[in-house]
């Protein structure tokens, strides 16, 4: 269905959002993809706070991801706390309770659902919808990417397809 | 009896063949197989959180590599939605 940037620009009127960059699932010098080498997505595992948070500002800066974003330390605290690794999806209520636990990605890792949850309580929302008008007065600038989005998290380029 | 240890080193020769040869779909390669169990499956962990557990407050580290915040200071009148994952 849709994925979570076709999510939050459905949705943000209504929810809050934020992107947490955790250690990188398919990096050089560990299980590199193909697809990434094909859309020169290569990096090593960050050694440093530093390594990892030029990647992230690499991610946001090439896909102008529009999520607010958060980066995991070093310590993987976030991964740890939250099993995050290597893609999922959680919504926390209002009072700090988890009201939807995504499955592990990349199998199970299913924006489809956080639409769904928002759904049932807001109201469905046309994919796609909010983004036109924005699209449309996109349309005279460059595409931000021509990536078959192979990052873990979900880029523009998969949502505008 | 050693023809009993020979029909069952055959069975877990199969087993194990098998046991790769889905490794190697659901990976994509032999290599991607390699790939799988020695740099993903470490990693991945179902976790302990359910649905109406505490939500962990953990801080992160801003975009700009500076500031920090934690995940609980995000959260306001509205839920929450967190996205975790990386570039590649």
């Amino acid at each position: 269905m849709g994925d979570i940037v076709q999510i939050y620009n459905d949705y943000k009127d209504h929810a809050d959002f934020l992107t947490v960059y955790v250690r990188e699932a398919h990096p050089t010098d560990e299980w590199q993809m193909k697809s990434n080498v094909k859309d020169d997505v290569c990096y090593a595992q960050p050694k440093t706070l530093e390594q990892r948070v030029a990647i992230a500002k690499d991610f946001t800066a090439r896909y102008k991801f529009p999520l607010p974003f958060g980066i995991d330390d070093m310590s993987n605290a976030a991964d740890n706390a939250y099993a995050a690794w290597p893609e999922r999806l959680y919504i926390i209520d209002e009072t700090g309770h988890i009201v939807y636990r995504g499955g592990l990605g990349p199998f199970h890792y299913k924006p489809a659902e956080v639409r769904q949850w928002l759904a049932a309580k807001y109201g469905a929302v046309k994919q796609g919808a909010q983004t036109a008008a924005a699209s449309a007065s996109r349309a005279s600038a460059p595409a931000s990417t021509s990536s078959e989005g192979t990052t873990s998290l979900s880029v523009p380029a998969k949502s505008e397809k | 009896m050693k023809r009993l240890l020979k029909w069952f080193a055959g069975i877990l020769a199969v087993l194990l063949l098998a046991a790769f040869g889905v490794l190697c779909y659901m990976a994509g390669s032999p290599k991607d197989a390699y790939g799988m169990v020695r740099y993903a499956l470490p990693h991945m962990r179902r976790g302990t959180l359910q649905v109406g557990s505490d939500a962990p407050d953990v801080r992160l580290v801003a975009l700009d590599g500076i500031d920090r915040f934690h995940i609980r200071e995000r959260l306001g009148r509205r839920p929450l939605v967190l996205a975790f994952g990386s570039f590649t």
